[in-house]
């Protein structure tokens, strides 16, 4: 799932025939201001990052001036949003509002189709809106071989009490919406608020959208404006985790090899696949082992991709042993794991004897994975033990060769 | 007996021609377990491994008349090939393919359900009953007997690589298994847990149901229902994984594309106290389910 910046949701939208506020994009406070100048209107100026919830983050400010638009955009660019450094704003005409309305679409994960959620009151989050006020928000799941028919849009709004020309506006938009959800193979487009003005236009004042990277390769326009793996960083992507995403890249069509830092932690973690993954992350947490990262790797990587990875584990600073572990495959070659993870070791000069390596390694051709690792000095298990006791090795022998409180 | 599959399924693989599922063939059939047909458009007239190979599943159908499928082609073309599936009168679906796009998992799932066709996955390493010699997809590998043996336990896993962990298990316990699904780690799936536990309940065979979770969809929740309901009365242990994503900053997914939390949804603490309050045995230790299992079958 990738999210989009806000200016990207508009312009596509905007594309779609659904009205925007004008707006510029500023790098610098004297860019904000040559915007506002150029709009000619009192300004909202909107830290571009690509995270909800901005208002009360204190990331959305006012300015009526272009002098005080400047001001605003300098506060917003010194700013973090939640883990991310703001380096772009929105700056974007301030709207005459004569009512505030919400509409989204997403998919109902339990019925399994995609679904509409509307209401006439807007601009407050959808979640206290179904909390607060229950019988003024619809929701309309769609049937996805038929898709959104305009008749159902009428319904929804007409259902809401919107009526006249409001409601063929309103009908209009969204069956805008739809197709634009449609389109890009959004998993959620969501405008909130949905201004209506005193002259009853309907403009989009506020846009999320994220779309389903699996489907970025039938996407053409979306390219270079989604960023493909974002939903699984809650924050830029470090360093490491860039030059991890590139060995993953290099060979795309075999196996996976996902990583992502943690805060602190000194045990390297080289797991896989999806669920043995999160199984040892929280066993090694219950017994009070450290893991300096998160990783996934399966689907029967090659070598390089595994070796490129151990790599990138070892050198995250404060790393002092490594923890290898796997379910037993049903394809993944686990000597291919044991030559790439070796050659790594091998190269790092790292010596197992004095810095803790354990792996837990069974599936296809783990005999010649048993010697592999075996030759190299490494503490080897096979399906002799289960994945919980490989975690509970692994926590011992760091304490076995850094003490209880993790110093040598 | 077992859930799914058994000795008659007639089994048709479409993509057959591919690495993947040419490897895959050779391993089902050494297991013992039959492969009517294979579908490859334009390579119709070969074999794969002394499978017949056709252009179509509707010439396949005409031929071996099969019943159920496992569909090997990339995610751009699973949609279509589903359609054809369906259109052939095919009753149950599996779909190993990851990275199958929302709109079109959606939209084959719609198909499905119109049809009254059973979906297994998107996303999924396959299914297997141990004491038919039957498996669909690689669950198993060429080692089968490592980890599938026959027994009186069912299985159902959210992830692949689990399903056979979770069944090794169940061997080091001294048992072996019913049926085991591999579900699929996407959010959007044929065949969810409650659905599954609603078939073991009606397999004598079956005696407990032993399911591996994570974090993100709402299918606990929807197996603790049905319990509370009466739909399935057996013993049920279930590990749910991924605990500690619940302490990291919210709309981050870690694993399975759709083990995402948002507010109290998808939380792994949550579905574990639901499934509780069910009377289900959740594990904290997953080293557990061996003596939970020794405890509940004697």
């Amino acid at each position: 799932m990738g999210r989009l910046l806000e200016h990207h949701g508009k312009q596509l939208l905007r594309e779609e025939g659904i009205a925007v506020p004008a707006f510029e994009v500023a790098a610098s406070a004297a860019e904000a201001g040559e915007a506002a100048r150029r709009l000619g209107k009192p300004v909202v100026l909107k830290a571009l990052v690509p995270v909800g919830k901005r208002g009360k983050a204190g990331a959305v400010k006012f300015a009526l001036t272009p002098e005080e638009a400047g001001e605003r955009a300098a506060e917003l660019l010194g700013m973090t949003v939640r883990e991310f450094p703001v380096e772009k704003v929105l700056v974007e005409e301030k709207l005459e509002i004569a009512r505030e309305w919400y509409v989204s679409v997403t998919y109902d994960k339990s019925k399994k189709v995609p679904v509409v959620i509307a209401s006439t009151r807007g601009g407050v989050e959808v979640e206290e809106l179904s909390r607060s006020y229950p019988e003024e928000i619809i929701f309309c799941p769609v049937d996805p071989l038929e898709g959104l028919p305009a008749y159902r849009t009428r319904e929804i709004w007409a259902d809401l009490g919107v009526r006249g020309k409001l409601l063929l506006a309103a009908s209009q938009f969204l069956q805008r919406l739809y197709a634009a959800f449609d389109r890009y193979d959004a998993y959620l487009l969501e405008v909130n608020p949905l201004v209506v003005t005193p002259q009853e236009e309907l403009v989009a004042a506020a846009v999320v959208m994220g779309v389903d990277d699996s489907a970025v390769y039938r996407q053409p326009r979306l390219a270079g404006v989604v960023q493909l793996g974002s939903e699984r960083a809650w924050r830029p992507l470090t360093e490491l985790e860039k030059k991890m995403v590139e060995v993953n890249e290099s060979d795309p069509y075999r196996g996976t090899a996902r990583y992502t830092e943690m805060p602190d932690g000194d045990i390297g973690f080289m797991c896989g696949g999806g669920g043995g993954s999160l199984l040892c992350f929280d066993t090694l947490l219950a017994l009070g082992g450290r893991p300096a990262n998160y990783s996934e790797v399966g689907g029967n990587p090659t070598e390089e991709k595994v070796y490129g990875l151990t790599k990138g584990i070892l050198s995250k600073p404060g790393v002092k042993g490594l923890f290898v572990c796997h379910n037993i495959t049903n394809n993944t070659q686990v000597d291919v794991l044991a030559r790439g993870i070796v050659r790594a070791l091998r190269e790092l000069g790292i010596n197992p004897a004095t810095f803790p390596v354990v792996v837990r390694e069974a599936g296809v051709n783990d005999a010649q994975a048993r010697e592999i690792f075996t030759a190299a000095g490494v503490e080897y298990y096979g399906d002799e033990i289960t994945m919980t006791e490989a975690c509970r090795r692994m926590v011992a022998r760091m304490r076995e060769v850094y003490g209880e409180r993790g110093q040598s | 007996m077992g859930i799914l599959i058994d000795r008659h399924s007639r089994i048709v693989i479409q993509g057959i021609t591919g690495r993947e599922a040419s490897m895959v063939t050779r391993h089902t059939l050494a297991y013992g377990t039959r492969i009517v047909a294979g579908v490859t458009p334009g390579k119709g007239g070969q074999e794969v491994h002394g499978v017949p190979v056709y252009d179509t599943l509707r010439e396949a159908c005409r031929e071996h008349s099969p019943d159920t499928s496992v569909i090997y082609v990339p995610p751009a073309a699973v949609y279509d090939a589903v359609a054809e599936a369906v259109a052939n009168g095919i009753k149950l679906i599996l779909i190993p393919t990851e990275n199958v796009p929302q709109k079109d998992a959606v939209k084959l799932l719609a198909l499905a359900r119109r049809a009254g066709v059973r979906v297994i996955g998107p996303n999924s390493v396959g299914v297997i009953n141990p004491a038919e010699r039957v498996k669909l997809g690689a669950i198993g590998g060429d080692n089968v007997e490592r980890c599938f043996v026959p027994g009186p336990v069912g299985v159902i896993s959210r992830s692949g690589g689990m399903t056979a962990e979770v069944s090794w298990m169940v061997k080091r316990a001294g048992y072996g298994v019913s049926t085991s699904v591999s579900i699929g780690g996407d959010a959007l799936i044929g065949t969810t847990i409650a659905e599954l536990l609603a078939l073991f309940e009606e397999d004598p065979q079956t005696r407990a149901v032993v399911v591996f979770s994570e974090p993100g969809t709402s299918q606990e929740e929807e197996a603790a229902d049905l319990i509370l309901r009466g739909g399935f009365t057996k013993p049920l242990i279930a590990y749910i994984a991924g605990r500690f994503t619940e302490h990291m900053p919210e709309g981050t997914v870690f694993g399975h594309a759709a083990a995402l939390i948002s507010g109290n949804y998808g939380r792994p603490s949550l579905k574990a106290a639901r499934l509780r309050e069910a009377g289900a045995h959740v594990l904290d230790d997953f080293d557990h389910l061996i003596p939970t299992l020794r405890k509940i079958l004697g």
